[in-house]
């Protein structure tokens, strides 16, 4: 991974938060109403293809391990809304030979305030 | 559901446990996005250095957060969720969330929990998620 990459920003996509997709949601862990707090992931998806695939970035997504996760909440998700989703690399840092990248993930009103922030820790473990 | 008036700090929160079967994180997998083969295909898992089918993160992170919107009385009292993945889930264990109380505002009508995941596995205790914190809206 190329740590000169921290700070890069990705063309803004755009993510329905769609009511099937929530209802599947909600089954798996036996919630019974609203948008479940972790929703948010299926954004983080939506973007990882075009971050796996950056040649600047060149992380090895088959060592990829998931460190640590945070959303932040403006107000909750919405089911049916139509969000911005803004995606940059935050940070990155080797430890022991070990690469930690922090993807910051915004969901944001078309063209206005954000609605929630995802933090996502990647960590690429060392090659063998 | 509860106001910040009347919690405890600190108070211990009821846990709540979940079987974690192929069934459910397949469905995760599909609902997520989340495709990887980790979480799907035996063989796979084995060659990754895992004896198994491991969940994903963010299943365990998912049950958590049901936790917490149990006891919070909706999704929509979650302000923030943080977490740190420490040890993978295999098919067929329980996995147990809980936390407590740690403080809360009146005046805001927010409390601040740390929460956690555990599993038995061996007659260890292990921790899927540990210092994981978050910020619920009690009192809107």
């Amino acid at each position: 991974m190329n740590p000169s990459a921290a700070g890069k920003t990705y063309p803004a996509t755009t993510f329905t938060v769609d009511p099937e997709r929530v209802s599947a949601f909600r089954k798996i862990f036996d919630e019974v109403e609203g948008v479940p707090a972790t929703f948010a992931t299926v954004a983080e998806f939506a973007v990882m293809p075009q971050i796996v695939a950056d040649p600047e970035l060149g992380l090895d997504f088959s060592r990829v391990l998931h460190g640590n996760q945070e959303y932040e909440f403006r107000r909750p998700l919405r089911e049916g809304e139509t969000l911005e989703v803004r995606c940059r690399l935050g940070s990155i840092r080797e430890l022991g030979g070990n690469a930690f990248l922090v993807l910051v993930t915004e969901l944001a009103e078309p063209g206005g305030d954000v609605v929630c922030t995802a933090r996502s820790t990647l960590i690429e473990r060392a090659a063998d | 559901m509860p106001s910040v008036r009347d919690v405890a700090v600190p108070s211990d929160l009821p846990v709540l446990s979940r079987v974690v079967t192929s069934e459910a994180v397949k469905a995760y997998a599909d609902a997520s996005g989340d495709q990887n083969p980790l979480h799907q295909d035996e063989a796979f898992a084995r060659t990754a250095g895992f004896h198994g089918i491991i969940a994903h993160g963010m299943f365990t992170m998912g049950h958590l957060a049901a936790w917490l919107s149990t006891w919070a009385g909706g999704p929509e009292r979650i302000r923030r969720l943080t977490a740190q993945f420490r040890a993978s889930v295999f098919m067929g264990e329980a996995i147990v969330a809980g936390g407590r109380v740690k403080a809360v505002d009146v005046e805001q009508g927010v409390a601040v929990i740390e929460c956690w995941v555990m599993v038995e596995r061996d007659g260890k205790t292990e921790w899927p998620i540990r210092r994981g914190e978050a910020e619920v809206l009690l009192d809107p």
